[in-house]
């Protein structure tokens, strides 16, 4: 993988490296929320919102059951192999570096004039 | 422990912000994200993900609503960017 986001070298097992990776987030946030669930519940004193909050756990750790199953089955993850694991972990971690260095995006984000009522104001003069 | 039925007391109220916001934002993901991964299953799962965060997100309103804190919401109406706006700030 060089720094040319045009050459397709680069897009090389790229749907599989967007998956594993979108994957691992989607499992990172199903741990937050049991684990930010589980703290609240402990803060909570009103009887309704604490069962309100328990039913939420127990959904929120059907959900993070069914995306680690998924992703042990596609082998983008490994609780058992750690070696394995660490592979993967590594060549994310790189391969997520090199990408954050590439120059995606263009110099002037305000996309100005494409999200005012009068598109043209912007321009000036008689033409606005 | 004495409970009050209608206000919610101050430490569960404030993580019902947080909850709130994390389930805001988690929908907001797993929404944008289906735009991007490429396995079925996966996009599968993330609208799965996107529908529970919903219905997370309308029970924690309907609670959020009895935080001691509360106040009404306005209509979603931007300041007027034009009003002095448009120029290049």
């Amino acid at each position: 993988m060089n720094n040319d986001y045009l050459d397709p070298i680069n897009s090389l097992h790229m749907p599989e490296l967007a998956d594993t990776t979108l994957a691992m987030d989607l499992l990172m946030r199903a741990k937050e929320a049991v684990r930010n669930t589980a703290i609240a519940i402990t803060e909570a004193a009103t009887p309704e919102l604490r069962l309100a909050l328990r039913n939420q756990l127990r959904q929120e750790l059907a959900m993070h059951k069914e995306v680690t199953e998924l992703m042990v089955r596609k082998r983008w993850f490994h609780p058992y192999e750690l070696s394995e694991q660490y592979k993967l972990d590594m060549l994310a971690a790189n391969n997520t570096v090199k990408i954050s260095g590439m120059n995606l995006y263009r110099e002037d984000s305000s996309r100005k004039g494409m999200f005012y009522d009068t598109p043209d104001q912007h321009i000036g003069g008689e033409q606005a | 422990m004495t409970t009050r039925s209608q206000t919610l007391a101050a430490h569960e109220s404030v993580d019902l912000h947080e909850m709130l916001n994390m389930k805001t934002l988690g929908l907001a993901k797993s929404k944008l994200l289906q735009g991007l991964v490429f396995d079925v299953e996966l996009k599968a799962l993330l609208q799965k993900d996107a529908e529970l965060s919903a219905q997370s997100i309308a029970n924690l309103q309907r609670l959020y609503a009895k935080a001691p804190f509360q106040a009404p919401v306005p209509p979603n109406r931007p300041t007027p960017i034009l009003q002095g706006g448009g120029k290049d700030e």
